[in-house]
């Protein structure tokens, strides 16, 4: 399948779960996946989750502008690399952030995100 | 570089790999600014064969294609200002993501460019690093 396919999928499916529940992120991390949110590092599905369902917002609306996607080597993994931005409730201006993730192939024919790393775009 | 990549994921404990881990991300970082911003013709020494980059979407594969666009960007003198550096292990054996953002300078340009820029670094056997992925946006306001 085409990885810029692959990878806008992925993108879709991760922002859409983000901005109606979070808690469901879950699944797409395991116990060597790594998040960094803000230079604050993160290791494993409960802990990254956690950080974010623990974000001091309760509504929000991820907006992608661009998407960018490379092989990461040998053992199909893949880069994919964000910006766009983020409207939370109430608040009038967007913020603009960029997010990387490395997608790792999982037995079963899908992914998991083993590196995360976020940060806002101040201007 | 002196670094042995590999070897240094297999056996330090994990406190200090993280240390190292951000020690070398940033001596990274610096060298490869410097070099853009000093001396552009020796960047690609850092990139093989296998290597991709995607500048502003357009996709260059192996270290010869991205010696040509790093030649034909379309400015000569550049300085670039880190403002953040977040790395972690890639999963790839000894592999390094390294996240910068900061701001790009140009000659007789008044306001900076503001920068977004991942690389993938791997470990060489020689015990240095190449960058295997390059991804570079620019951040508009």
């Amino acid at each position: 399948m085409d990885p810029d396919i692959v990878a806008k999928a992925f993108v879709e499916h991760y922002y859409n779960t983000f901005d109606a529940s979070r808690a469901n992120l879950v699944t797409l991390y395991q116990e060597t996946s790594m998040m960094t949110f803000e230079g604050q590092k993160h290791q494993g599905p409960a802990s990254i989750v956690a950080k974010l369902t623990g974000l001091p917002f309760q509504q929000c609306k991820h907006a992608i502008s661009t998407v960018d996607c490379q092989p990461s080597g040998p053992a199909g993994g893949m880069i994919v690399f964000v910006s766009g931005m983020l409207q939370l409730a109430g608040e009038e201006h967007h913020l603009r952030f960029s997010q990387l993730f490395h997608l790792i192939p999982t037995p079963q024919g899908s992914f998991f995100v083993q590196n995360d790393i976020f940060r806002l775009n101040y201007g | 570089m002196d670094l042995e990549g590999d070897e240094m994921a297999r056996t330090m404990p994990a406190d200090s790999m993280e240390q190292h881990l951000d020690e070398v991300a940033k001596a990274f970082v610096d060298h490869y600014y410097n070099m853009f911003d000093s001396s552009r013709p020796n960047l690609p020494a850092l990139y093989d064969s296998s290597s991709a980059m995607s500048f502003e979407g357009q996709k260059i594969e192996g270290a010869h294609n991205i010696s040509l666009k790093l030649a034909n960007l379309p400015f000569h003198e550049c300085k670039h200002y880190v403002s953040t550096i977040d790395c972690q292990s890639s999963g790839v054996p000894g592999g390094i993501i390294v996240f910068v953002s900061g701001s790009l300078q140009l000659p007789g340009e008044e306001h900076h460019l503001r920068f977004s820029q991942m690389f993938h670094l791997v470990p060489t056997p020689e015990g240095s690093f190449y960058v295997h992925n390059d991804i570079f946006r620019l951040n508009y306001g």
